[in-house]
Order: C-alpha cells, then structure tokens, then sequence
C-alpha cells in the first residue's frame, strides 16, 4: 500500500506580524510548525501502515518547509517530498489542491490520501475536498479514526454535528483527518530524529511537475487576497463595581440599552 | 563563522521542549516535597531517548555528540526550576559518555540497556570526605584478587546513590591501585550499588531536592574484571574527561536556569507597580536586567563553545588541553552569574521572591551546588591558570 499524507507548515502562534504594504505576514517574524491538524492524520495513517506499506509526506513551501517534513520522517514517515517553486507562491485553496495532485499523480499508485480537515492559519478545510475532485477519487471528511481495513475497504468513523458515523469506502479514497479532544501529538524520539536524516527528502519544482503555468500559484487561483489587516483593537470594556443587586440591575440596564436582551 | 545549531539539533530541541512543557514544568517543584523523579517522567525521558543519551546505538543509545547534550540539558533546566531533572540527566550523559568510551563490551552490554531504559542509574564517585577536585587525595583502595578486584573505602556527596542503591544500577569510581605512584595509581571502574559490601548513607541537601545525594561505605566489595573502564592506573585521566563532558553541561544548565529566571522576572517588573508605574521602569532594576542578560547569553555561548571543544577533541581535532581549558572558563563563573542573576529576581519579586512557591528560590538553590560539583570554581581557575602560565605555575606542585 501506499500513503500521501499532505502537510503544511503553519505559524506556531496565533500572534503574527503583518507586512501592511504587501498585504503578507511577515514570515522572518513568526516560527512556524507543523499542522497539527495534518499531524494527527499522518498518526492515523501510521497506525494503518504495515511493514511493506511506505508513508509519503508531502509539502508545499519555502526550503525552511523542509523543516516540518523532517519531523513527518522522524515520525514515521519513509519518504517526502517538498515542492517549492517561485511559481507556486501565492496559491489559493484551489491552486494548491492542483498544485498537490499534479504531485500525486506523478508519486503514482496510491491507495489512500491523508489530509488535515484544516489548517491552523487558513482554516478554509477546502484543500482535502478539492484535492479529491482533481485525483476524481472518493473523499470522506471529518475523520476521527479507522475503524478497520479489510483488503480494499476501509471503514472510516466521521464526526457529525450530533455525534458520528461509520462510513464506509473502497479506496483510493482521499481521508481529511479532525482530531479527537483526547488526542495528543506524538513526539518524536531523539534516535528517530537521527534516523530520519537519513530518509529521502527531495524537493521538486514547477518543472518536475509540468503541466501549464497558469495552473499554479496566484495565476491558477480563484480567490486573490486584495487586503490583509489587524483586527480592529477592542473597545474597553464597563466594569461595574456595585454591591450584587445593583451590579445586577446596572447590567440589565445596560444590556437593555444596547438591545442584547 | 556560523554559530547555528544543526537541523538535527533543533528537531531535538523542539521535541525535548515539547515534553518539558507537557510533563516536567507544571509538576517540578512538586519534588522539593516529593523528594524523587516520578516514574513517569523517568519513563517518559528514556521514551525520548534522553537518558543515557550519549551511549552509541550498538547499546541502545543514541550516540550524542557533547552539544546535542547541552540542548538537551538546557531545555530540562528551563522546565524543572529545582534542578534535580538536570542533574539526573547530565550524570548520566556525561559518565554514559565515559563509560561508551572506555567500558568494556561486557559491561556496556549490561549496564546501558537498563541506564537507557530507565530501570538504572549511572553515577559518578570520586568525592570523599577527605578528597573533592583534589581527586589525588582518594583514599579508596582497589587491588587484584583472583579474576576480579576488591574494593574497600567510602564515598561521599555523590548524586543519585538512593536511586542505584534502591533501584539498581551503579557509580563509576575512582581508587588507588597504586598507591606509591600517585595520580598514575589510580584506576576507573563501575560499582554497583547494589553489591554486597556497600553500605549506603544519605545527605539532606539544600536543593536539588527530586535527586538523592548521599555516601556510600564500600566493605570488601568484590567486582569482575569486566567493570574496569579504560586500563588499570589510568582512572585519574579517564575521570578527567567524564569531568569535562559533565562541566561543560552544567554550563549550559547554569545559564538556561538563569535566563529562565530572568524571564519569570520580567514578566513581572513589567506588570508590578510601585509610586504607580511598572518597576520595570526603575533604571535600578532594568540595568541589572540588561547586565545578567548580557552575561547569561556570554555565559551560555561559552558554555556551547566548550562543548564544542569536546566534540572537536572526539574528532581529533583539537587537544585534550584546548578543552579543559575551553571548559574551565566556561564553568568558572556559571554558577556566580546565574545565581546573581536569580538572586535579584527573587529581589525584584518581594516577599513572594523569599516565599516556596517562587520557582526561582528553587533554582538559586539548586544552581549554587554547581559553584562545587563537578569541580569547584577555584579548581576551574586553577585549570586556566595552569594552561596560560604552564604546569610549573601550578602552586601545590
């Protein structure tokens, strides 16, 4: 068998400088890491895998992205793949989704694709989707765990408003991962650390993967970013500083006048 | 000149941080009380891989050079204010280092596998109560008998002697074989504490509280000949160099748990307010921030430094002088700075600062032991001292 997990490096903290004239964050000011949401599905997915089945971990990014894929090997992964290229800069959720199953199309047989539900920073959850109508295969979003793999089947269970459901599937099938409350990030050990230096880590570019330019990056997306700013600062807030049963009624009072209750 | 970490350094940094956050930081100063290192997190450090770190492969290490060591050791010190995690770790990855190097198959074999896993303690004792940095001063006695040796004296001050003695595991120690040939008599071997003969005592330290420091008397103990490290009256240069591996860590330690301090302490000159503004403001009090800071970031560089001087000698790169000289300045004064540095911190935060429940009177406890351990500040200027001017500077020569 063979598994592509999708990966993306993301900032660490929610705190972020912004570029004001370029509309961009400014990447020199943050630290980034991986996904957590692509990490627990790279977990599910090396659970799954058996000896003779290989884990590729895949990226889009910058070479600093080289950074997160290292941790995928160190976590278990056999092999990964960075794409980064000038030409891709400026994707959409669309463009990326191309950008990803060009990759995959190229890896070859695949059996079953990993992805994020969705990211810390974009948290669009549309890449997994999109990536899954571009490869024309199955997808089943929302996925907490797997449930079995029997031969070609694979029963998935899928987080819903109300609870979850079972959801069954032939692969290849295209997997978006949401982690349960009770899932923590494995840390990888230090001789795995080690023995992932050791593991293939290529880096292909627009030319690697071919196919028309105008597919890629800011030109092959559908949405463009026109402004990126700071929330507006918030507005100080009234304290009421009264015995209990005034407090209560200045607040009524209060929510009142503002239309709340 | 580059002065990074490599890759490799870094994803062990951020995987030892991680854990540190999760496991060590929120339950550290638990241990002034509990007095031990939890199980869990024993067995969480050796499912990291930290313990007996620098053990190779073969035996089920992963074979760290000395500044992969100090990463290591810097990140614990940041999470466990009372310093008793460093400790437990730096023994280990220093005298894991010498016994690596100079043990025998057989003894590596046999002590590593445990050390890594957890189960074992691996010690260092060479200090008497008559005998510290002046380790020619050992009174301990080895001599052959039959396949193996016997060992009579004692030991005293030595970290984790609760933890071998009750839990398994043992000390590399120093005797004389050869008394009439001074330093040149002197031979390195392991002990295990739970051999018949050894008779345990224990030390109520200052701090350090989570790490038993302790004596141990030593009655006709016999040892195989396989637990000798390095060759028979070589024992006082081998020890030297377990000595520097472990220096150059505390370096590291000393600046990590200073800077963690001066953290905490501005995190709090920021918020406090005296006359109404932030004591942050008071020139008083940011001077000496800038001051301890700058000396901590000196202190912690050169601490790299020399653990690179180790690495660099591991190479055949460097001298077995350029690094005891390397390590000696960067010990000299790490213990001083960051207890200064601590010191005002507990000064900045008032009566809390003096209070049990301020991490930082932990580490200013724990952080003053390394003034002595491993070699007193005195002994480290003695050692520059010696590398400038030449061995017949030496004073008691």
């Amino acid at each position: 068998m063979r598994f592509v997990v999708c990966v993306k490096e993301v900032p660490e903290s929610i705190v972020v400088k912004i570029d004001l004239t370029n509309n961009k964050i400014q990447d020199e000011s943050i630290s980034t890491t991986l996904n957590p949401f692509d990490q627990f599905i790279l977990e599910e997915a090396l659970k799954l895998k058996k000896d003779e089945d290989k884990v590729i971990a895949i990226s889009i990014g910058t070479p600093q992205t080289k950074k997160i894929l290292m941790k995928c090997l160190a976590l278990g992964a056999d092999k990964a793949i960075l794409l980064s290229d000038n030409v891709f800069i400026g994707s959409d959720t669309f463009a990326t989704a191309y950008t990803l199953s060009k990759v995959i199309n190229k890896i070859g047989d695949f059996d079953i694709i990993f992805c994020g539900q969705q990211t810390v920073d974009g948290n669009t959850a549309q890449v997994g989707p999109e990536l899954a109508a571009h490869l024309k295969i199955p997808q089943v979003t929302y996925v907490e765990s797997i449930s079995k793999f029997e031969g070609k089947k694979l029963f998935v269970k899928s987080q819903t408003d109300d609870g979850f459901k079972i959801v069954e599937s032939q692969i290849p099938v295209l997997l978006a991962g949401i982690p349960p409350s009770s899932f923590t990030p494995s840390l990888p050990p230090l001789r795995n650390i080690i023995a992932a230096q050791n593991k293939p880590c290529i880096i292909w570019n627009f030319e690697d993967l071919g196919g028309p330019k105008d597919k890629y990056g800011s030109v092959g997306s559908l949405i463009q970013i026109t402004k990126v700013y700071y929330p507006p600062p918030r507005e100080k807030g009234i304290m009421i500083v009264e015995e209990p049963i005034t407090a209560v009624e200045k607040l009524i009072e209060l929510l009142t006048k503002d239309k709340v209750i | 000149m580059e002065l990074n970490f490599t890759e490799e350094q870094e994803m062990f940094r951020e995987s030892v941080r991680e854990y540190c956050q999760r496991k060590i930081a929120p339950v550290a100063l638990e241990m002034e009380k509990t007095r031990e290192i939890s199980i869990e997190i024993k067995k969480g450090m050796a499912e990291l891989g930290l313990l007996g770190c620098t053990a190779s492969p073969e035996y089920g290490g992963s074979g760290l050079d000395a500044v992969s060591a100090g990463v290591i050791g810097e990140e614990l010190a940041r999470a466990d204010p009372t310093g008793s995690i460093p400790v437990f770790y730096l023994v280990q990855a220093a005298w894991g280092f010498v016994l690596n190097k100079y043990g025998t198959e057989e003894a590596k074999k046999e002590v590593f596998p445990k050390v890594i896993a957890g189960e074992y303690f691996l010690g260092i004792a060479t200090t008497e109560s008559d005998a510290g940095s002046d380790v020619g001063g050992t009174r301990t006695m080895i001599k052959k008998e039959g396949d193996g040796y016997i060992v009579n004296g004692e030991k005293m001050y030595i970290s984790g002697v609760r933890e071998a003695a009750e839990g398994g595991g043992g000390h590399l120690t120093i005797a004389k074989q050869n008394p009439e040939l001074g330093t040149r008599g002197m031979t390195m071997f392991y002990l295990p504490l739970t051999a018949d003969g050894i008779t345990p005592t224990y030390i109520d330290d200052l701090g350090r509280e989570g790490i038993s420091c302790g004596g141990f008397a030593i009655e006709n103990v016999k040892i195989p000949k396989y637990y000798i490290i390095g060759e028979e009256n070589k024992g006082f240069y081998i020890v030297h160099e377990g000595y520097e591996f472990a220096r150059g860590l505390i370096a590291v330690i000393c600046a990590a748990a200073g800077l963690k301090s001066l953290e905490n302490g501005m995190n709090y000159i920021k918020e406090r307010k005296c006359f109404g503004t932030a004591i942050g403001k008071f020139e008083e009090i940011n001077f000496r921030l800038a001051e301890h800071y700058t000396r901590l970031i000196m202190l912690r560089d050169l601490a790299y430094k020399s653990l690179w001087t180790i690495d660099r000698e591991q190479q055949g790169k460097g001298s077995r002088f350029e690094t005891s000289k390397a390590i000696a300045m960067a010990k000299m004064f790490a213990s001083d700075w960051a207890c200064n540095a601590i010191n005002d911190v507990m000064q900045w935060q008032g009566a809390f600062g003096y209070s049990k429940e301020c991490p930082d009177q932990a580490a200013w406890r724990a952080i003053r032991s390394f003034a002595l351990a491993e070699g007193s500040k005195e002994m480290m200027k003695m050692i520059v001292a010696r590398e400038l001017l030449g061995k017949e500077f030496i004073a008691y020569k």
